[in-house]
């Protein structure tokens, strides 16, 4: 009898070192088309779009209103008084912190209003200043009261929504004058 | 007498088996975590600096807009009429409720141009806005 051989099976293996090679590149083409940076900036709300003719004329009280007028050179005109930018957020903060108890309707108004020709530079810089001195009169109020940093807080918790309340961010933007073009 | 080599007696080799999977974990981080890089963008521009910026949480909800150095305007992936912008932007709003508009402004544009993008946002009612703006140090 012929002895059968047994034939040997040769090795099945894939070979895998190419593997990380080809991983590698598709982590580099992620790596390369794909954006990281978060986007920062300053927040607003634009006011609603109301025709010229459908414009009702709302007045606000004197002390309700902090008017920031910023001119093409560059002056800066805070109810009535020239001031420098840096020194918006000094000036701004004490009259926001008086009026953390008054009811909603009697909080600070801040109106922000260029002309055409001032540099956006100064109109970010001057808006900046504006949030600046809400934001410290917020950690100030959130370190007094809960004797938390603001930025700690929950965003959903009742403590936010209770300084969002008490100090709202209102900053309106003036409608433009159609003068000036 | 020889002196003999302490060698240790088990393979040398450093078993890579593994390492496709730990870059494909790396991999699949960056790709949950990314988003792809939509647009080019045509137009110069440095932004301003600010100190009081907030992070915008969503990225999938900003849409921007770019005016350059030379105050041209760019909307998506075209350099765009002031009165398109309306247009364009009402229609992302229908689709995207919730929408931000980032305006990425250069630094020494004049506040005109701002203030026309603003009617025309406003005239879309795309009213949530983020002036673009880096962390001053």
């Amino acid at each position: 009898m012929v002895k059968l051989k047994k034939r040997k099976l040769p090795e099945a293996e894939i070979p895998t070192s190419s593997m990380a090679d080809i991983s590698f590149l598709l982590l580099l083409f992620f790596l390369v088309s794909t954006v990281i940076d978060v986007d920062t900036g300053i927040g607003m709300v634009l006011p609603e779009f109301i025709p010229t003719e459908q414009q009702e004329f709302v007045p606000i009280s004197k002390d309700r209103l902090a008017a920031v007028l910023i001119n093409e050179n560059g002056d800066v005109l805070l109810n009535n008084e020239v001031i420098a930018i840096p020194q918006i957020s000094k000036t701004l903060k004490p009259r926001i912190e008086s009026k953390i108890e008054l009811p909603g309707n009697k909080k600070l108004v801040v109106s922000v209003k260029t002309d055409r020709k001032t540099n956006y530079n100064l109109y970010i810089q001057a808006l900046d200043q504006i949030k600046q001195a809400y934001f410290e009169v917020r950690s100030e109020y959130a370190q007094t009261k809960y004797g938390k940093r603001f930025v700690d807080i929950d965003e959903r918790s009742e403590e936010m929504k209770e300084i969002k309340e008490k100090i709202p961010i209102t900053i309106s933007i003036a409608e433009p004058e159609a003068i000036k073009k | 007498m020889k002196f003999q080599k302490k060698r240790a007696s088990t393979k040398q080799n450093i078993p890579t088996a593994s390492l496709p999977d730990i870059v494909f974990m790396l991999l699949l981080f960056f790709m949950v975590t990314t988003t792809l890089r939509e647009v080019d963008v045509l137009v110069q521009f440095r932004l301003p600096e600010a100190k009081a910026i907030e992070k915008i949480e969503n990225k999938r909800l900003v849409s921007y807009v770019w005016v350059g150095q030379d105050s041209r305007i760019q909307v998506n992936d075209s350099i765009t009429k002031l009165e398109e912008i309306q247009k364009i932007m009402y229609a992302k709003r229908v689709a995207l409720p919730n929408i931000i508009i980032s305006l990425r402004v250069d630094k020494n544009s004049d506040m005109g141009a701002v203030t026309d993008i603003q009617q025309e946002l406003r005239k879309a009612s795309c009213l949530r806005i983020n002036y673009s703006a880096m962390l001053k140090i």
